[in-house]
C-alpha cells in the first residue's frame, strides 16, 4: 500500500535542479514581445484624456491599445463564476472588475488604463511611461467599515449605495432570545485585516495567436486551466474548442491564482493584434497592488452564555468588502464561505449572521487560502476567548465544555450545514497532552509575577473543504459543477499516465494521485506518470481551490483506476479461462484465486489494444475516464494551541510555540500533510501579526508596494510546529479523506490574537484589531492603563 | 542605447556577452543564458529567489548588473551537483520536503549551501537568523530549516 506513507516527492528534483517550468521560463520558436501596463495612481479618478501619440513610434513598440481600443474591438466583460445573489435571489449590485478602463473613471489604484506590447520589457516599460493620461480626481473611501456611513462617497453612483448586497443566515428569533435570556454577553468589535496571498512567484501570462490554425494558446500561472479556458469565452469572445489553456509548474497559488485577472486577456489580446507571442510578468508592486486581496470584514459579534459557561447563541452583523468591483468567486466569501462554518467545533444551539457585501475604492477582494473562514474562526474564537476571561473560566475548560460530542456526529450545526464526521473532544485532549496545558498556565502565573508577559492562545474549528457535491455547490451560488475529472490511461506495455484536472501549484499531486493510483492498479508507483495543467491534454476539470483536490480530482483517479481494473479483469478472466470475479490483482500480476497461474498487468494491457482474441462485447483498448461529484463536502477539524511571550519593553510578540492537532480522516502522504499545515500555519500567523494591504485614508493610496511594505513572516519569525492528529472517517467519498489545505491558515489568525489577548487581559486589553504589531499592542496597553485609572 | 561587453565565468564556463548595460544578472542568466532555475520574485532583493554564489558567496542576482561582473565566477542552481548526482543540499531539501511549490527552492538551495559553507553544524536558531533573506510562502520555513540542518551535517561529514 502506498496510500498512508511518507513518500518522498516524485515532482522534487526539477526544481530542485532549477528545472521547472514556470510560464516565465518558456521559450517558443519565434522571440516573445512583452506586455507593460498604464495604471491608474488615483483611487478615483475621471480619466479625460489618453494621449499614446507619443509611445505609438518608440523603439520596438509592436501595438498601443486602451480602453476604447477594446470597446471597438467588441470583447466582453468577466463573468462571476459564483455571481452576487442577494437574499431574495435577485442579482445584486454586480459591477464586474474590467479587464481595461473603458467607461473614463478608474475606482481604484491600479486599475488598467492602455497598454504596450513591445519587443522586449524595457521598451515596453519606456513607450508606457511615455503615454499621457489626465486624471480628475474623485473622492474616495478604501475604508470598509466606512464603506455605508452617509457621506461616504459613492464607488458606483449609478447605483446609489456602496452595498453590493445584503445577506441573512440562521436562526433570528431564537439567537435573540438566547442573547436576551443569557448569564453572560460578550460583545466583541473584530475586523479582519486585508491581506493578500502574496506568492512569490508573480503572476505572469503569454499568449498566442496561430493563425494559420485559427487557435489561441493563453500560459497561464493559475490553478484551475479549464475554468480560464471558460472565461475567455466572455472576455474575448473565443470557444472553448479553440483555445488551450496550459498552467505549467506555478510558484504557488493560495486561491489567489484563479482569477481571469485583466493582464489575462490582455496579453492575448496584444498577440492578436501585433501577431506575435507576447508575455507579461508582473512586478511585485504589480502583484502586491493588483492580485486579489482577502479578508476585510468589518464585524461586530455577540455571544450568550448561560451560568457554567455554556454558550447559547451567537450573533454576528459584517461589513464584507468586495473592494471597488466584484471578482469572480468573491461572492462564495461572504455568501457561502463564511456563515457556514460559525458553529466551529461548538455545539451553539442558535446562530444568526447578516452580511453586508460592500464596495470601497480599493483592490477587489476573492478568495484566499481559507476564503470567509479564517474570518469566522478568528470571530467566534475571540468572542469566546474574551467570554472566559470575564466569567472567570479558564479558557480551555470553556471550550471542552461547548465541544460537540463525537456521538453528535453527524452533526447538524444551527446554521444548517451538516459536519459528516469528527470528534472534537478527542482533538482537544491531544491538544492538551501535546502542550502540557497545565504546566503551561503555572508558566504563565510565574512569569507573571516576574512582570514577563505570557499568553496561550487556542481555537477549536470545523472545516468546509472538498466543494463539492455539484447541487449543493449550485444551491450556494457556484455557476460551475464543482466535481472534478481524472483519466486513467494505460498504455500496451502496462505503463499509466493520469490525466488530472486538478492542478498541483505545491501540493505534490505526483506523488499522492500517483499513490492512489498505484494502490487501485496495484502497481509499482513509477510505472505511472501525471499530466496536469493542460486543456489539450487534460479532458476536463474544476482545478485545485478550497482544499478540494483530493476529494474530487483524487477520487476521480481512483474511481477511473477501479473502472480499468474492471475491464482489465474481463480481458484476463478471458485469456485465463476463469471469471472475472475469481482473478486477484497484485504486484502487476493477475492471479486465478488459488492457483498459480497468472499474467502480468502488461501481458493483459498489451492484449487488450492488440489481440482480436476478446470477449464479443469488450470494447477495444484500456482507458477510463471519472467525472466524479462527491456525495458531500469534508468536514476536516483541528484544535491549535499556541505561546506567545509580550516583551514588556518594545511590545514585540514572539511566537515561541505552536501546536495543532488535526482531523483529515483518511491521510495519503503524513509529509505532505504536515507541509500544508506548516505553510498554512505561517500565513495565518502573518495575518495576525504582521501583514496588511494598507491604504492610506485620506488619498486612497496603497502603501504596501513591495516587501518592505507588505511583510510576509520570515523565517525567524516563526517558530517549528508540533503536530498531531486524530482520525475520523469522511463519508462523503471512498477514501475516507479530508481536505487537509486550509486548516492551518483558518486557525492560526485567531489562535494568535487568543494568545496575545490571554497574555495582556490582567492589563485590562481586551481587544487589539490584526495585525498585531508593537506599536498596535502599546497602544492598546496605554489605552487600557488609562482606563482603568 | 550602447551595449557593453562582459566576460565571466559561470558554472565553470567562461561566457563573453554583449550586453545591455541596464541588463540585470539576473535577467543575464535567465534571458542570455537560459539558465531559468534563477527566479524574481519581488524585484527588491527581499525574497532572495535569485540567490546565486558569486565568488562561492551567495548574493542576489537581481541586485546586480551583469556587466559589473567582469571575471566573476558565478555558480546557478544548474551548477550545483553533477549530471546524475544531486548535491547534497538538494537531496536534503527532497529527503525532508523542504519544497513546495519550488519557486524560492533554487534560491533557498543556494542559500542553504552558503549557510552550511560557513556553519558546520548551524542550529535552528542560526539557519533561521541566516535566512533573513529568503521568502518562502508555502512550507512556513518549518522542514527548510530541518533540510539545511540536514544538508549542512552531510556535507561536512
Amino acid at each position: 500500500m502506498y496510500v498512508g506513507q511518507a513518500i518522498l516527492r516524485r515532482e522534487d528534483e526539477r526544481f530542485l535542479r532549477g528545472r521547472g517550468h514556470y510560464v516565465e521560463d518558456i521559450t517558443l520558436d519565434e522571440p516573445i514581445a512583452h506586455a507593460a501596463f498604464v495604471r491608474s495612481p488615483h483611487a478615483h479618478a475621471a480619466v479625460t484624456r489618453v494621449d499614446t501619440a507619443r509611445a505609438v513610434g518608440m523603439p520596438g513598440v509592436l501595438a498601443v491599445l486602451t480602453g476604447a481600443d477594446w470597446t471597438a474591438a467588441g470583447y466582453g466583460e468577466a463573468e462571476g463564476v459564483w455571481p452576487v445573489k442577494d437574499m431574495s435571489g435577485a442579482d445584486a449590485r454586480t459591477v464586474n472588475r474590467p479587464f481595461i478602463c473603458t467607461d473614463g473613471v478608474v475606482r481604484c489604484v491600479g486599475e488598467i488604463v492602455a497598454m504596450v506590447v513591445a519587443e522586449d520589457r524595457h521598451q515596453a516599460q519606456d513607450a508606457a511611461e511615455a503615454i499621457a493620461v489626465d486624471y480628475e480626481e474623485k473622492p474616495a473611501n478604501t475604508i470598509t467599515a466606512r464603506a455605508l456611513d452617509p457621506d461616504t462617497p459613492l464607488v458606483h453612483p449609478a447605483h446609489g449605495t456602496n452595498e453590493v448586497l445584503v445577506t441573512e443566515h440562521g436562526l433570528k428569533e431564537e439567537t435573540e432570545a438566547a442573547l436576551a435570556r443569557a448569564h453572560h454577553v460578550t460583545e466583541v468589535v473584530v475586523p479582519t485585516n486585508r491581506v493578500t496571498a502574496a506568492s512569490i512567484e508573480p503572476r505572469c501570462y503569454m499568449g498566442h495567436h496561430d493563425t494559420v490554425n485559427d487557435r489561441y494558446t493563453v500560459w497561464t500561472t493559475n490553478q484551475a486551466p479549464h475554468i480560464v479556458r471558460r472565461y475567455f469565452t466572455k472576455s474575448l469572445g473565443i470557444p472553448e474548442h479553440k483555445l488551450r489553456v496550459i498552467a505549467p509548474d506555478v510558484g504557488g497559488g493560495f486561491g489567489m491564482k484563479l482569477y481571469h485577472y485583466p493582464e489575462e486577456p490582455l496579453v492575448l489580446w496584444g498577440a492578436i493584434v501585433s501577431r506575435r507571442p507576447v508575455r507579461w510578468v508582473g512586478t511585485r508592486s504589480e502583484c502586491l497592488l493588483g492580485d486579489t486581496h482577502a479578508r476585510d470584514h468589518h464585524t461586530v459579534g455577540r455571544m450568550a452564555f448561560d451560568e457554567e459557561g455554556r454558550i447559547l447563541g451567537v450573533k454576528f452583523e459584517t461589513l464584507g468588502a468586495f473592494g471597488a468591483y466584484e471578482s469572480q468567486w468573491n461572492a462564495s466569501i461572504t455568501n457561502a464561505y463564511h456563515f457556514t462554518m460559525l458553529s466551529l467545533a461548538y455545539d451553539i444551539p442558535a446562530i444568526h449572521t447578516t452580511v453586508r457585501g460592500v464596495y470601497t475604492n480599493a483592490t477587489p477582494v476573492d478568495a484566499y487560502r481559507g476564503a470567509g473562514r479564517p474570518e469566522t474562526i478568528y470571530q467566534v474564537e475571540r468572542l469566546i476567548e474574551n467570554g472566559a476571561h470575564e466569567m472567570g473560566i479558564d479558557p480551555l475548560e470553556l471550550r471542552a465544555r461547548n465541544l460537540i460530542p463525537a456521538e453528535k456526529f453527524p452533526y447538524q450545526t444551527a446554521i444548517g450545514i451538516i459536519y459528516d464526521s469528527g470528534d472534537p473532544p478527542a482533538l482537544m485532549e491531544k491538544a492538551r497532552a501535546l502542550c502540557d496545558y497545565d504546566a503551561l498556565r503555572a508558566e504563565q502565573a510565574a512569569l507573571r509575577a516576574e512582570g514577563r508577559w505570557m499568553g496561550i492562545g487556542m481555537v477549536a474549528f470545523f472545516d468546509m473543504a472538498g466543494a463539492g457535491p455539484v447541487k449543493m455547490m449550485n444551491d450556494l451560488g457556484a455557476k460551475i459543477g464543482c466535481y472534478d475529472v481524472a483519466s486513467v490511461r494505460v498504455h500496451p506495455d502496462g505503463r499509466i499516465t493520469v490525466f488530472a484536472g486538478s492542478h498541483s501549484h505545491g501540493q505534490g499531486h505526483e506523488t499522492t494521485w500517483s499513490q492512489i493510483a498505484a494502490d487501485r492498479l496495484g502497481c509499482d508507483i513509477d510505472h505511472i506518470d501525471l499530466v496536469e495543467g493542460d486543456t489539450d491534454r487534460v479532458p476536463m476539470g474544476i482545478g485545485t481551490w478550497g482544499s478540494r483536490s483530493l476529494s474530487t480530482a483524487g477520487m476521480a483517479v481512483y474511481t477511473a483506476a477501479d473502472r480499468v481494473v474492471a475491464k482489465a479483469k474481463r480481458m484476463a478472466a478471458h485469456m485465463l479461462e476463469c471469471a472475472a470475479e475469481d482473478l486477484d490483482l497484485a504486484d502487476g500480476e493477475f492471479t486465478v484465486k488459488g492457483t498459480d497461474r497468472k499474467l502480468s498487468f502488461a501481458e493483459v494491457a498489451n492484449a487488450s489494444y492488440h489481440s482480436g482474441d476478446r470477449p464479443a462485447d469488450l470494447e477495444i483498448g484500456l482507458e477510463e475516464t471519472s467525472f466524479f461529484d462527491p456525495a458531500d463536502c469534508t468536514y476536516p477539524s483541528a484544535v491549535h494551541v499556541c505561546v506567545v511571550l509580550v516583551d514588556p519593553e518594545t511590545c514585540a510578540v514572539t511566537l515561541r510555540d505552536y501546536w495543532a492537532v488535526d482531523d483529515v480522516g483518511t491521510v495519503i502522504n503524513p509529509m505532505v500533510l504536515h507541509g500544508q499545515v506548516h505553510g498554512g500555519l505561517v500565513q495565518g500567523i502573518g495575518q495576525a501579526l504582521m501583514e496588511e494591504c494598507a491604504y492610506d485614508p485620506e488619498s486612497g493610496q496603497y502603501l504596501a508596494g513591495t516587501f518592505m511594505d507588505y511583510a510576509i513572516p520570515h523565517a525567524e519569525d516563526v517558530p517549528s510546529f508540533g503536530l498531531d492528529s486524530h482520525f475520523t472517517r469522511a463519508l462523503g467519498n471512498p477514501l475516507g479523506a479530508k481536505g487537509a489545505g486550509e486548516s492551518g491558515t483558518i486557525g492560526a489568525p485567531g489562535c494568535v490574537a487568543n494568545g496575545v489577548i490571554d497574555a495582556l487581559w490582567h492589563l485590562g486589553v481586551r481587544q487589539i484589531t490584526q495585525p498585531m504589531t508593537p506599536k498596535k499592542i502599546w497602544r492598546a496597553i496605554e489605552d487600557a492603563g488609562r482606563a482603568q485609572q | 542605447m550602447a551595449e557593453a561587453s562582459v566576460t565571466l565565468t559561470v558554472n565553470g564556463r567562461e561566457v563573453s556577452a554583449t550586453v545591455d548595460p541596464r541588463t540585470l544578472l539576473v535577467h543575464f542568466l535567465r534571458e542570455q543564458l537560459q539558465l531559468t532555475g534563477t527566479h524574481v520574485g519581488c524585484d527588491t532583493s527581499q525574497c532572495g529567489a535569485c540567490t546565486v554564489h558569486l565568488d562561492g558567496r551567495a548574493v542576489k542576482s537581481c541586485a546586480l548588473l551583469a556587466v559589473q561582473l567582469e571575471g566573476a565566477d558565478v555558480t546557478t542552481i544548474e551548477g550545483v551537483g553533477g549530471p546524475d548526482e544531486m548535491h547534497p543540499m538538494q537531496t536534503a531539501f527532497k529527503e525532508n520536503h523542504g519544497l513546495q511549490c519550488g519557486f524560492c527552492t533554487p534560491g533557498m538551495v543556494m542559500k542553504g549551501i552558503d549557510i552550511a559553507n560557513r556553519h558546520a553544524a548551524p542550529d535552528e536558531a542560526t539557519i533561521r537568523r541566516e535566512l533573513e533573506g529568503n521568502l518562502c510562502r508555502c512550507t512556513g520555513y518549518h522542514n527548510i530549516v530541518e533540510s539545511i540542518a540536514a544538508g549542512a551535517r552531510e556535507m561536512s561529514g
